[in-house]
Formats: C-alpha cells, sequence, structure tokens
C-alpha cells in the first residue's frame, strides 16, 4: 500500500477536445453576437416611426444611446443564437456510454469468461471511446499474460530433441507463414499433471531403454530427480506427493523426472530417496538412496546449482543445472556434436518461447572430492564474505562437465494472449511488459508472447554489469549510484545512437529492455528525455524488476511524455498504481484478488479479451462518439446559422426566426432520438472483421475521426445548408400563392424553413449512418412525425394562455399551397448535395480504411462473426512478406537461448530453511503480491 | 464505489463477492422465463459449447452482442450516379412544369412613391406626405401587357419596411383581437397600448396604428373598374384570430397618426385591410394582397390608376410599388422555385453524366485491397 497513489478521476482525452470545440463555439457565438449588435448600433433609427420610437422608448431601442442598444442586444442575441452551444451533447454522450458500458460491454459474450463465470465489466462509463485511442499497453505479466504455471514441455537429451507439444507461439508463427502443423494427437495414454505437459513416445514409459545411448538418459533423468532443493510432502505415492519448491520451475523438472520414472519421494538431511523404474530392466522398480554431500546454491550471478552425490555404489557425481552460457563456458572439451545440436535445440526451444536449463554432470575421483571439500568446508565456516568465497569455491569444482542436455519448460501464458499481442501490435500498438520478474523471464516472456522475436534487435539496459557488480561488493551507496548513474547515462547514449541508426537506414524494429535498478536513474529528469525517445522507437518495451511504483512512473512518463494514449492493465495489488496512473486501467478479474479491478476502469477476465474490448468495443464507442459529437455539432449550426442570416433582414433587432416552442424541443425532441441511435448502433465493420483488420484501429490512435479538419467539413456544410434553408425558403415565399394570391407572413416562412430544417437534419443522419437498423427508421420517421403531429396540433389549438398566436394556423396554411410541396422536395435535396457529392467523392477518391473493408466484405452477412476465427486467411500479406524478406537479410541478429530460472524468492526461501534471515529486496514484496495465494483470502 | 483506500477496498471486495452471487441467482431466474426465446438466435451459436448456462441465454440478444439486423448501404459511384441522374430525371420536369406556370403569369408592377410627389415638393417629401392639406391624389396609367384572366390581383409592395424588427413583430395583442372579453388587454402594445386618459386603444399596438392606408382605384375608359376587397385575408385569420365581436376604438385618436383609420362600426374579422397587414411579413421587403379585379383585362388596355398616396415611407427611404398580376396554380410570379428545380435538375444530370464519364476513365474497383493504407505504403504505419 506504500506504493498506492491519490485516486485521480479520469476524463476521457475526446471530452477533453470536445471542451475545446464547445470553447470555440463559445467564441464563434460572441462573434456572432457582436456583429448583431454592431448591426443593432448602427441600423436602429427615429425614422422608422413604425418601430414607435420616440422620447420614452425602452433603452434596448432608445436610438439616442447606440452603445446602450449595442450592448442589450448582444444579451438578447446571446439568448437567441445559443442553440449553437449543444448542450444536450452531454446528457446524450452520458446516455450513450451508460447503455455502451451496461448492455454492450458488461454484457459480450466474446468477453465473457465462461469456466470463471465472469463477464467483462466496465466499472466506468467515462472512457468508452479511449479505449479506441490507445497507443500503449503497459502489462503486468504474472497473472496477466502468464498462468504463472511452469510446464515440462521438451527436452534434449544426448544432442536429441524430444517432446511433440506445441507452443502457441509455434502456432501463432505458423498460421502467420501458412504453413500447416502436423499436430499430433496426442496419445490416449498420455499422462497429464500440473508442471508437466509432455510426451513423446520414444522415451515414456520406459522406452527411452531403446534409444541410441540409454545411460545419457539416466544421466539425465537423475539430475533432475537429485539436483534440486525441493521439498517432498505428503504422502509417498506418486499420485499423491506435493513437492514444495521455491520456484515452480524447479516443482516441474522433479515431477517431470517423477514421470520418467525417477521418483523423488524422500529427502533427508544427508540424502535423496528416489524410486526407479525400468533402469536395470524393463518394469523393474527399486528404491535407491543416493547420498547429498553438497549442494552449491543458485544465485542470479551463478545461474547455476549443483549437488555432489554418492551413489549407493560409491560413484561420486556432481551434477549440475544452469543458464547455457554458463554451462558451456565449463564443459569438457569431448563431443562437440552433443554440444552443437544442443545449442540448436536451445534456440529452438528459445524462440517458442520455452524456459531452458542446460544439464551437465560430472564424474569425480575420491581425490579430487577430498581435496575440494576441504575448501567447501572452510567457505562455509568462513564468518566474512561467505557468499563470495563459496562462489569461488564451487567454481573450482563446477569445470569439465559433460552435457547431457537440456529441459525446456513452458511458463504456461494465458489462452490466446500471443495471437492477442500480435493482432494489438498490428493495430498500431505498442505493448510494454512491466515486470517484477528477472531480466531473463521476463524477455522469455517477451518471446513467448511474440513481443520480441529474432528479427529484433534487442537494446538492454541493465545493472548486471561487471562494474555494477564490483561497486555494489564495495557497498558504497554513493560510489554505487554514481557508477549506476553513469553506465545508465552511457547505455541510453548508445541505445539511442543505435535505435536511430537501426530504425531509419535498415528499418529494423527494436526492442528495450531495462531492468529496475537502471530504470530508477533512467526516470530521472535528466536522462527522462532521452528514455523517452528511445522507448517511443521501440515496438516493444520490457522492463523487468520494477516496484509497482516504478510501473506507475514508467505509465505517467509516457502519458505525459509522448500524449499519447495509454493503458495498464494487471490483475494484482501491485498494479494498482499503474492502473490509476495510465489513461485507462484494465483489471483482470477472477482468481486473482480484487485490488486490481477495483482501482480499474474496466475488468476483464482473461487478457486476451483485451482484443475486444479494444478493437471492438473500444473503437466503435470512439467513432459513434466521434460521430455524435459532430453531428451534434453540425444540427446545432445549421439550425443557429439560419436564424444568424435572419437577423440581418430583422434589422439586426434580435427577432426570433423560429417560435420559442421550436427553437426549445429542436435539441429536445426532433433531433433528440435518432443521434442518440446512431451512437448506440453505428457499425462501420463487424466485429469479426474489426479483429480481422486491426489496422483499421489506427485510425482511432490517429485520432482521424475527430480532427479540426472534420470538424470544418462539418461546419462547412452546416453554413452551406443553413444558407439554403433561408435564402431558398423565403425566396420562393415572396409573392402570392395558390390561385388566391394570398401572401405568407413571417411565421408561414419559418414553419416552412423550420419543417425543412427538421427533416434535412434527420435525413442527414442517415446519410452519417453505416449501418441502418430498424432502430434508425424508427427514430428517424419518429422525429420528423414527431414534429408535424406537434405543429398540427400546436398550430392548431387557441389557448386561453398568454400567447401570441404567431404559429396559429401556419400549417394548414402552408399545406393549402403548392409552395409547400415544392420548397419541402427541392430544401432538404439541395441541402444534402453538397454533403452527398463530397460523400461520394471522398469515398471515390479518397476512401478511409474502413469503407474498403466494407466494400471487400459487403456481400457477406454478420452472422459469420460466429465462426470468425476460422477465416484467417492463410496468404501472406504484403506487409507479412516484406519483414520476411527483411529476415533473411543477413544482420546481426540476437540469437535467444531462453535460460531463464528463477523465483525472487528463490534466495531467501532457501536462507529461511537454512534458518538465515535474508533481507527482502523490493522485487519480492512485489512479488509475492501478486503471487496467487490463497493465504490472503483465508486471512480475511 | 469509492476508490479511497485500502481498507474501502477490502469492504467493498466483499460486497463485490455478495454481489456477484446474487447476480447469478438472477441470472438463472431469468433464464427460465427467457427459454422461450432459445430458437430466436438459431444454429451458430449452439455449436460453441463455452457459451453456455444462464448467463448465455439471457445475454445472447441481438442487442447486447450489437447484432442487429441492418442494411449497410455503401455509397458506391453506381448510387452516386444513378442518384444523381434520378433527381435530375425529377427535378427537370417539376422545374419545367413550375416555371411555366410562372411564365404563365401576367404581372404589372409600377413604383409610384417618387412620381407620386408633385415637383415642387421633390425635396421634402416627408413633409408632403405628412401634411394633411397637401392633394395626394395621383393618377397614372398603366398597359396591359398580356391578356389578364381575372381574378387579376391587387398588391402592394413595400420595400425597406422592417414588418419583421422584434419590437414591431411583438407589438400586438392577440387576445385583444381575438374577443371583446378582453378589450383592456394591451400588454406588448407600448406605445400604442392606451390613449392619454387611459382607454384602451382596440386594436391597440404598433402594427395596427402603422396600417397602411395608401388606396387605389382603376377605371379602363373611364369605366371604374370594381375592386373587390373580400377575402384577401387567411381564412383561418378571419374566423379565429380577429374576433366578429370586437370593434376598433380609439384608434388614431392620438396626437402622432401612424396610417390608415378603421370603421369603428365594421368588426375586426371584417377588417380585411388590417388582417391582412397584422400578418406580418418574414422580410423587409413583401408583397400584401390589396384586392381582387374581378374582370378580364384584355392586352394592351389602358389602365388609368387613382392612388392616394398617404402611406409614409419617405422617412425611411421605402419604396412603394403597386403589382396588378393574375396567379395559376402555383401562385403568382415568382421563378425562383422553377429556376432552381431546373439548375438542380440539370447539375445533377451534368455529374451523372461526368462521373460516369470519369468512371470510365478512372474506373474504382470496389473493395480492392490495395487501397488500404497498410497496402499502399508498408513503410509508414
Amino acid at each position: 500500500m506504500m506504493n498506492s497513489m491519490s485516486v485521480p478521476s479520469k476524463r476521457s482525452t475526446l471530452e477533453r477536445k470536445l471542451d475545446k470545440l464547445i470553447l470555440t463555439l463559445f467564441g464563434g457565438l460572441f462573434f456572432m453576437c457582436l456583429i448583431g449588435a454592431i448591426g443593432s448600433g448602427v441600423f436602429i433609427n427615429r425614422k422608422y416611426y413604425y418601430l414607435g420610437l420616440f422620447e420614452d422608448v425602452e433603452q434596448q431601442f432608445n436610438p439616442s444611446n447606440r452603445f446602450v442598444v449595442s450592448i442589450l442586444t448582444m444579451f438578447t442575441l446571446i439568448t437567441l443564437y445559443s442553440t449553437i452551444i449543444p448542450i444536450s451533447l452531454y446528457v446524450s454522450i452520458e446516455m450513450i456510454k451508460f447503455i455502451q458500458c451496461a448492455q454492450f460491454i458488461n454484457k459480450d459474450l466474446r468477453m465473457y469468461h465462461a469456466e470463471t463465470n465472469t463477464p467483462a465489466l466496465a466499472r466506468t462509463s467515462n472512457l468508452n471511446e479511449e479505449l479506441g485511442q490507445v497507443e500503449y499497453i503497459f502489462s503486468d505479466k504474472t497473472g496477466t499474460l502468464t498462468r504463472n504455471l511452469m510446464e515440462f514441455f521438451k527436452c534434449s537429451i544426448g544432442g536429441v530433441s524430444y517432446g511433440v507439444g506445441i507452443t502457441e507461439i509455434e502456432r501463432g508463427q505458423a498460421q502467420r507463414e501458412g504453413r500447416a502443423l502436423n499436430e499430433i494427437q496426442k496419445s490416449d495414454t498420455v499422462v497429464y499433471e500440473k508442471g508437466f505437459n509432455f510426451d513423446d513416445d520414444r522415451i515414456m514409459r520406459g522406452a527411452w531403454r531403446n534409444e541410441r545411448d540409454p545411460e545419457i538418459f539416466k544421466e539425465f533423468f537423475r539430475c533432475l530427480a537429485l539436483c534440486h532443493t525441493v521439498l517432498p510432502e505428503g504422502d509417498e505415492s506418486p499420485e499423491k506427493i506435493v513437492y514444495q519448491a521455491a520456484s515452480p520451475d524447479e516443482a516441474a523438472l522433479v515431477t517431470a523426472a517423477k514421470h520418467f520414472g525417477f521418483f523423488f519421494y524422500r529427502r533427508t538431511p544427508t540424502t535423496v530417496q528416489l524410486r526407479e523404474s525400468h533402469v536395470e530392466k524393463m518394469g523393474n522398480i527399486q528404491d535407491v538412496s543416493y547420498e547429498i554431500l553438497n549442494v552449491l546454491e543458485f544465485n542470479s550471478t551463478r545461474k547455476r546449482q549443483s549437488v555432489v552425490c554418492r551413489y549407493p555404489n560409491g560413484r561420486l557425481v556432481l551434477y549440475c543445472k544452469g543458464a547455457d552460457n554458463v554451462i558451456y563456458e565449463r564443459l569438457a572439451g569431448t563431443n562437440q556434436d552433443i554440444k552443437r545440436l544442443t545449442r540448436e535445440h536451445l534456440e529452438q526451444f528459445g524462440s517458442s518461447g520455452l524456459r531452458t536449463l542446460c544439464l551437465a554432470y560430472r564424474d569425480l575421483t575420491i581425490d579430487t572430492y577430498e581435496n575440494w571439500n576441504e575448501k567447501f568446508v572452510q567457505a562455509k565456516s568462513s564468518l566474512r564474505d561467505r557468499e563470495k568465497k563459496l562462489d569461488e569455491v564451487a567454481e573450482m569444482i563446477e569445470k569439465d562437465l559433460i552435457l547431457i542436455g537440456s529441459t525446456a519448460i513452458e511458463d504456461k501464458l494465458q489462452e490466446g494472449v500471443p495471437d492477442c499481442i500480435d493482432t494489438l501490435s498490428r493495430a498500431g500498438i505498442k505493448i510494454w511488459v512491466l515486470t517484477g520478474d528477472k531480466m531473463e523471464t521476463a524477455i522469455n516472456i517477451a518471446y513467448a508472447c511474440n513481443l520480441i522475436n529474432n528479427d529484433m534487435k534487442q537494446l538492454i539496459i541493465t545493472s548486471e554489469t561487471d562494474a555494477i557488480r564490483e561497486a555494489e561488493e564495495k557497498g558504497d551507496p554513493v560510489e554505487i549510484s554514481r557508477v549506476i548513474r553513469d553506465s545508465v547515462s552511457h547505455d541510453l547514449k548508445r541505445c539511442l545512437e543505435e535505435a536511430q541508426q537501426d530504425l531509419h537506414i535498415f528499418g529494423q524494429k527494436l526492442a528495450l529492455v531495462i531492468d529496475g535498478k537502471c530504470l530508477m536513474y533512467a526516470l530521472d529528469p535528466s536522462f527522462r528525455v532521452d528514455l523517452l525517445k528511445l522507448s517511443l522507437n521501440c515496438s516493444s518495451v520490457v522492463c523487468c524488476r520494477v516496484s509497482p511504483l516504478q510501473k506507475a512512473q514508467v505509465t505517467s512518463l509516457v502519458k505525459k511524455g509522448a500524449r499519447r494514449i495509454t493503458l495498464s492493465i494487471g490483475d494484482g495489488a501491485n498494479d494498482v498504481s499503474m492502473i490509476q496512473a495510465a489513461h485507462v486501467g484494465v483489471g483482470i478479474s477472477g482468481l486473482e484478488g480484487m485490488q486490481a479491478v477495483m482501482a480499474s476502469d474496466f475488468a476483464i477476465a482473461q487478457f486476451r479479451f483485451l482484443k475486444d474490448l479494444l478493437l471492438v468495443h473500444g473503437r466503435w464507442s470512439y467513432i459513434r462518439l466521434c460521430k455524435v459529437i459532430t453531428y451534434f455539432f453540425y444540427k446545432n449550426l445549421t439550425f443557429t446559422l439560419t436564424q444568424f442570416w435572419f437577423t440581418f433582414h430583422t434589422g439586426f433587432s434580435g427577432q426570433r426566426f423560429y417560435d420559442d416552442w421550436f427553437q426549445s424541443l429542436y435539441n429536445v425532441i426532433f433531433t433528440a432520438l435518432p443521434v442518440i441511435i446512431l451512437g448506440l448502433f453505428d457499425k462501420d465493420v463487424s466485429a469479426s472483421l474489426a479483429k480481422k483488420y486491426p489496422q483499421l484501429y489506427k485510425e482511432g490512435i490517429r485520432n482521424t475521426y475527430f480532427k479540426w479538419a472534420v470538424v470544418g467539413v462539418w461546419a462547412f456544410f452546416a453554413f452551406y445548408q443553413s444558407l439554403i434553408f433561408y435564402y431558398f425558403t423565403t425566396t420562393a415565399s415572396e409573392n402570392g400563392h395558390n390561385s388566391s394570391g394570398k401572401i405568407f407572413g413571417l411565421w408561414d416562412v419559418s414553419t416552412m424553413a423550420f419543417t425543412c430544417v427538421v427533416i434535412t437534419v434527420n435525413l442527414r443522419l442517415l446519410m452519417a449512418c453505416n449501418s441502418i437498423t430498424r432502430w434508425h427508421h424508427l427514430s428517424i420517421s419518429g422525429s420528423i412525425l414527431a414534429w408535424f403531429v406537434f405543429i398540427f396540433i400546436y398550430s392548431g389549438v387557441m389557448t386561453p394562455n398568454d400567447r401570441q398566436e404567431n404559429v396559429y394556423f401556419t400549417i394548414y396554411v402552408l399545406m393549402s399551397t403548392f409552395y409547400f410541396y415544392l420548397t419541402l422536395l427541392l430544401v432538404p435535396i439541395v441541402a444534402l448535395f453538397g454533403d452527398f457529392l463530397y460523400l461520394g467523392l471522398q469515398r471515390w477518391f479518397f476512401p478511409y480504411n474502413y469503407q474498403i473493408v466494407q466494400e471487400i466484405h459487403r456481400d457477406e452477412v454478420d452472422s459469420i462473426s460466429r465462426t470468425e476465427f476460422l477465416e484467417i486467411g492463410n496468404h501472406l500479406t504484403p506487409d507479412e512478406a516484406r519483414s520476411y524478406a527483411i529476415a533473411q537479410l543477413p544482420r546481426e541478429k540476437s540469437k535467444h537461448t531462453g535460460f531463464a530460472f528463477d523465483s525472487p524468492g528463490y534466495e531467501s526461501f532457501f536462507a529461511s530453511q537454512a534458518g538465515v534471515y535474508v533481507p527482502q529486496k523490493a522485487w519480492d514484496v512485489a512479488r509475492r503480491a501478486s503471487v496467487r495465494s490463497s493465504k490472503r483470502t483465508s486471512q480475511r | 464505489m469509492p476508490k479511497g483506500g485500502h481498507v474501502d477496498d477490502y469492504a467493498s471486495m466483499g460486497e463485490g463477492l455478495a454481489t456477484s452471487d446474487e447476480k447469478e441467482r438472477a441470472w438463472g431466474q431469468i433464464s427460465e422465463t427467457e427459454k422461450g426465446d432459445d430458437n430466436v438466435r438459431g444454429g451458430p451459436a449452439e455449436d460453441d459449447d463455452r457459451r453456455s448456462g444462464a448467463f448465455f441465454q439471457i445475454l445472447d440478444s441481438r442487442f447486447t452482442q450489437q447484432e442487429l439486423p441492418a442494411c449497410k448501404p455503401l455509397l458506391t459511384p453506381t448510387i452516386v450516379i444513378s442518384t444523381f441522374a434520378l433527381i435530375g430525371i425529377l427535378f427537370i420536369p417539376i422545374g419545367l412544369a413550375s416555371l411555366s406556370a410562372s411564365e404563365n403569369v401576367v404581372e404589372i408592377v409600377y413604383r409610384y412613391d417618387t412620381e407620386c410627389i408633385p415637383q415642387q415638393s421633390q425635396d421634402d417629401k416627408v413633409a408632403f406626405i405628412q401634411s394633411s392639406a397637401t392633394d395626394k391624389t395621383c393618377r397614372t396609367t398603366l398597359t396591359v401587357p398580356k391578356n389578364m384572366k381575372a381574378p387579376v390581383h391587387i398588391y402592394y409592395e413595400l420595400y425597406n419596411f422592417y414588418q419583421n424588427h422584434r419590437r414591431y413583430v411583438k407589438n400586438r395583442n392577440d387576445k385583444q383581437l381575438r374577443s371583446k372579453e378582453y378589450e383592456l388587454e394591451t400588454t406588448n402594445c407600448a406605445p400604442e397600448a392606451t390613449t392619454v386618459d387611459g382607454s384602451p386603444i382596440v386594436p391597440c399596438g404598433l402594427i395596427a396604428w402603422s396600417l397602411f392606408n395608401d388606396t387605389y382605384s382603376f377605371a379602363i375608359q373611364n369605366k371604374a373598374i370594381e375592386v373587390n376587397k373580400k377575402n384577401i385575408a387567411w381564412q383561418s385569420d378571419k374566423d379565429e384570430k380577429f374576433g366578429s365581436d370586437v370593434y376598433p376604438k380609439n384608434f388614431q385618436q392620438g396626437g402622432l397618426i401612424g396610417g390608415a383609420k378603421l370603421n369603428e362600426s365594421i368588426p375586426l374579422s371584417e377588417q380585411e385591410d388590417l388582417i391582412v397587414w397584422m400578418r406580418t411579413a418574414a422580410l423587409p421587403q413583401f408583397r400584401k394582397l390589396y384586392g381582387r379585379i374581378e374582370t378580364d383585362l384584355v392586352a394592351n388596355e389602358q389602365i388609368s390608376v387613382t392612388i392616394q398616396n398617404n402611406y409614409n415611407t419617405y422617412s425611411f427611404e421605402g419604396e412603394k410599388k403597386l403589382v396588378l398580376s393574375t396567379t395559376s396554380w402555383i401562385g403568382g410570379k415568382n421563378d425562383f422555385l422553377g429556376v432552381a428545380y431546373l439548375t438542380v435538375g440539370s447539375l445533377c444530370l451534368f455529374l451523372a453524366l461526368a462521373f460516369i464519364v470519369l468512371y470510365l476513365l478512372k474506373p474504382r474497383t470496389l473493395g480492392d485491397p490495395s487501397y488500404l493504407s497498410w497496402n499502399r505504403n508498408p513503410d509508414r504505419h
């Protein structure tokens, strides 16, 4: 909770821009009033004797004080033109947004997670349209991207790769390249349990004995079963045993060993007991006890872990597992083949998003061991620099290793994550992963999620450099901070240069990886600009080992510095500040606690629903709201401008063109409902197409539909239409009508003009619609009908109330003339002529992307969306073909081998096992909070 | 829900759990009532196993899933061209019809405001018109250009007269005009509301006060032509707005005379000149119906017109015209509608043709993926 920030109230960017538009309208209002006021001051004159401007005339028309006349007329005109300010717009927007949230987002089946019975939840209705403009997504890792579930997935033993599973990322790649994956149907006998998702007939159920070199398999399995720090709990049977491990990786490895026939069931202070099957011969089961002589623990500098154990037959072996680069440095110079093959497999696993570990062993002679053990005991009992000494001693025995192979563990992603990330990045959204995990893990997950791939150049800024480590060992805080600061500054400059070069010369995509410690310094005001510049150039950014507060800082950096719209998504308490800092906060609801959801604006059950939330709901909301706003702007401007033109012909007196009731009900009844229907139902492309063409989303990021140019076009046509309304109706109304030759008065003409305005404005809405449902028909014809019903009644009755019967019978008088029908046909068509021509030419010559997509799929019925995932094309788009071609170019590539083996709580876990208190680190706290624990719930 | 401190969070977490349970129950209940509607959705949804349970049933409506049946009109070149062609084809005949109707109308317009001032008074027209001593009779002869079939409508036309000025428009009291019982109602009528001694003026207000008072009489070969002044106002005005029991009172009794006087023995509903005048015009130049000549006028006939030039338009540089006009079905002479229809119609036809040519020269394939921006320039996303 120390990381929590004060809760900001969020308003959408679109609404803030709307405020500017309203301000502009106020400016326009003032300008119009000013013109009218000056005109009235000039006009007023006693010569118009019929106005009765004698001595005691009221101040507003008193020609002897023209200044006062102007001022007072100004106020009159402000009330007269006040319709230019769309007050009902805010009410309509609120209604639309509320229904969008309550009915559409909350009840969308595409975002409903059946397994947990969780629908999406919009916790605020303020930010719907903001979802359509998100450019940066900040995502937590654990629980959001991954399930925090490690599964043994593949392995490479003696240079042969085993495991038939296919990772999500491989599937995605294949799909993009149009390859068919021959997914092997898993055999019925396949065992699946938490932590083990592996199948290969060549090694399961003892079949490994028939492989070329069974001995190496034994080493491999024993290494898995012996070299760890797992504690078994519960019943000592393979089905019921529970492994307590500091990291889920370890548990997964031991579980794997169990399924391979090397069941680790008991640990005593000095021994590890295995129940081995199929070792000597098939079907043979025996319990073997191995004496563990030394444990060389894992830490982040060593990146490996070893045990020395003694077989019952006295054989002394050191088993070692660790990062590939660490192990490879310590291998004996023999058997280059296995090394090469294993390296290839490591790369394969790594790029498939798997976490790899290398396994190796070394046979020790008793002499060597005894010699070494003395030093080890000495080091262990030393009081100063014990850890360092232990490391040095370990270094002496962990050499001349023989490579056995490697394991590949899948950090199980949430369902559909790589696909979702891929779609989102094609939509022009940049995804940043902010995690408390270690760098390797974070990079690994980034690979697994398709955020980073081998075509990208990685720019890494880390505090795990020798210089910094050296400084840290000296322990002088000032010195440490200076060294890190220098290094960060240097790294930033270097990366920025590289980024400029690579991005602009080679067009290569970049990925930035930065750790929390460096970030702390990089967020310093003096480096902030560089960091921002660098990160904006990168297509993906991974921040590892960051504290919750840093997550929020990074979010605000982009939000404020780049002025782009940001979204944060997370599931735990540690994400709360980040969720609050971003424009839009999304919480993952479901298994984890409610903290993130409570702080969020939207809650969804799965990361993959983000695709629907942004590309479908966000995009629609944005487009709808833009239309609603611009349409409101247009209809009020048109209406007010006709009034304005009339002012010029009334001696600037501020006479109303329309009856009071017409003016009041214009926004409330005659044009209110259709625009709400538009805001609810307008769909340019269907949900499935919006996801099939994620690029359409970019129009929202660029704010294509609410630019000043768009508003300008609407304003121009409002201007044009108002001229048509005013001049056509008045000009045509002169002279006599019908064969009776009778003449219209002011109110006849204004009723005519108002009828034209109502009809045209409603029809214009129909032209703005992309899809027309029967609600559109109902509301538009209803609005027009409402006007006629109103005017029939209103002008048909005399009331005893104190009103001037201005419009009495006007509509009936009008309807008795041909003028009415001829004007009614002419004026709306002429008024809409300009809009129609513009829309036609725009689609013809400068089509928007969505319009092309509409055309491509013009014959399809909407219900196709039901099978949306089946119709993804198999051919490469030109974009992909190009990136594929680029990938073929020779260049510096970062080969990723996917080592990741950690848990931030790892060291302290073993320390506490050993009874030593190790202070927790910041990221421990960070991580702990996000680990799904039932403990917290039970405490409550 | 408050987003405040963490204490609140914990508290509301409990609420959240509770409400979600309740919701589930609620869904279950509603789903039973909704079961009858199951077959509305049809097949494709059923094969989706994930979407099962109460939630699915209640929520899988076309409304919430935003899958309402809709037609999606595309403004394709074909539609643009055919719309323009259609408007053209529709408008040109209408335009021709109304234009010919307007052309058939014979109209004589005679501006008399300057000519009806004697030479010696030209320098001070206002003094001439305001003096009660001067003879304001004015004679002229008009030639009938074409045969004019009866009825020939007589209009007066005023220019630069702001009947639509705010002070003017509201300067009347409809209640008073309507019924005798509201005789005392003179709200809005200042400064022509009451006489000096406080009794109400009927009809009150500036509009009535400034009633037009020029008169016209016509003769052909010294034989007077009768001017029918009946039925020149809209029936609704006569029936409802001007009462048959309301008689003029104290009208034009003040120091300043604005215009015509009214016969106090005739009810307002019969004072059609007043009724016509009080239907205030929309623009500062307007025509008003004066009366009708019920005999046919033959081409080249000379009509001698006697004008009583009483009305003061000289103070404000106004103009006065006398108009004799026949009507057709469309009304008086007004080319505007016909011309507008013709112009728009031919413009649309022209555009339709132009677009056809353009379409042939530079065809626009519908739904060509190469138009998509990310296909046009892959470098810039």
